[in-house]
């Protein structure tokens, strides 16, 4: 995870020079919708550009983790830029609901690590 | 002003309920969808997408939404597969209140719980569907429950162990009561490229109405016209962002460039250089207003401009 993460960060910051460079040589002079709101949320060109390697690297972590691969690029075709740097950064570490809620099981699951001093949910805080 | 008493917040005990709202406490015609294994994710999508109209079942949404490696479902997913069944995904402010006037107004809210603790957490997603403000509970659509009743403290805590997290699938068109037009917008700027282009429309229309004078709401519908190459719609949108905010550089910079493509050169040029004077050199957008005074500049000036010119 930490390896593949550095590459993406090496290669941004190879990458990002010149295309932003670039970017900066063939900017049309009306200002679209989206360089507004990346502007005014003070967003680098570099984000763009990450969003592009963003894609391969969810696609790869979804497939992973057994979504079907027929079904991976509508899923990322639907995620906004920022989403897929999201996923792309700390796609684990991220809350995924699923908790069956039987509110039984999580209740004895408390109750132990009250009882064995963890926690202390049942006292007001 | 409901929500404060009817989720009990500190200060409100032994106040009176206001009795208009008690009519609109819970939305029981929201579907259930109960829950099967892992996939609370999937069935607390289709109950609030199914509540704004769309065909989907829990089965469909697992395609969409579910990680067997995670046994769960993403947030960012979520609003994802939102914008597929062509709804907007409208995140709902953080506050109690928020959650309750979203409800109260008819719409039910996906909320992100968390059951256990902080450190080890047990992520659930559930919709809330109404409060009963007397017994203190909120009513929400879960697991295998089809009304379960939540204390109100209890509800309180997970879901501000899951920072608070929730949102509303609105229709095209359909403007959420609590959605800023800075949200909203946003919103809507993710969502065009997966929505119909008939819901895009209608979402740009109805945030026209809902904020007629929000400079943001016309500037960007004001890009989408001239996007489109309708120079006439996108100048008058452009004028109207600059009547609500007359330092917006962006607008006044795209207001030019209309001008320049009608052949009106003089008027846009004039508009151009005000532009390029209201923000400092190394400020936003600079380089690309420095820019459109440069190519109006250089472009041969014509013997007569068209009629239509003249300032109005």
């Amino acid at each position: 995870m930490s390896r593949r993460k550095l590459a993406r960060f090496t290669c941004i910051a190879l990458c990002a020079v010149p295309l932003a460079s670039m970017q900066t040589l063939a900017r049309a002079e009306v200002i679209g919708a989206e360089q507004f709101m990346s502007v005014t949320d003070r967003r680098a060109t570099v984000d763009r550009i990450d969003a592009v390697l963003a894609q391969s690297e969810v696609t790869k972590e979804l497939e992973r983790l057994g979504v079907d691969p027929d079904q991976t690029s509508a899923r990322i075709a639907a995620l906004s830029d920022q989403e897929l740097q999201l996923l792309a950064h700390d796609l684990e570490e991220l809350p995924a609901g699923g908790l069956l809620a039987t509110i039984g099981v999580v209740f004895i699951v408390l109750l132990i690590l009250e009882l064995v001093g963890v926690i202390d949910i049942f006292k007001k805080s | 002003m409901i929500g404060a008493c009817a989720l009990g917040v500190a200060g409100c005990a032994g106040r009176l309920p206001q009795p208009a709202l008690l009519s609109v406490d819970e939305l029981t015609e929201v579907p259930f969808f109960p829950q099967t294994e892992y996939d609370c994710g999937p069935a607390a999508l289709a109950t609030i997408l199914s509540a704004a109209g769309a065909a989907v079942t829990p089965a469909e949404l697992i395609d969409a939404v579910y990680i067997e490696g995670l046994k769960g479902s993403l947030q960012a997913e979520l609003l994802a597969a939102t914008r597929r069944y062509d709804r907007l995904p409208i995140p709902v402010p953080t506050d109690p209140q928020s959650l309750l006037a979203e409800v109260a107004s008819g719409r039910p809210v996906l909320v992100l719980q968390n059951l256990a603790l902080e450190r080890v957490p047990a992520w659930h997603y559930a919709v809330v569907v109404g409060f009963d403000a007397s017994a203190e509970r909120v009513v929400l659509r879960s697991g295998q429950e089809r009304r379960r009743l939540e204390r109100t403290r209890r509800f309180l805590r997970s879901w501000r162990l899951a920072d608070h997290w929730g949102f509303v699938a609105a229709r095209p068109g359909e403007i959420p009561t609590t959605a800023t037009p800075d949200g909203y917008m946003r919103a809507l700027l993710d969502a065009e490229r997966v929505l119909a282009d008939a819901s895009t429309a209608a979402a740009y229309e109805a945030a026209l109405a809902r904020w007629p004078n929000d400079a943001l709401v016309l500037f960007l519908t004001g890009t989408r016209k001239h996007a489109a190459g309708d120079l006439s719609a996108a100048a008058g949108l452009y004028r109207r962002a600059l009547a609500s905010e007359p330092s917006h550089a962006a607008a006044r910079n795209n207001l030019a460039n209309v001008l320049f493509e009608q052949g009106c050169l003089t008027e846009a040029l004039r508009e151009a250089r005000a532009a390029l004077r209201s923000v400092p050199p190394d400020g936003d957008f600079h380089a690309a207003i420095a820019d459109t005074v440069r190519q109006i500049e250089s472009s041969p000036a014509s013997a007569a401009e068209p009629a239509a010119c003249a300032p109005g």
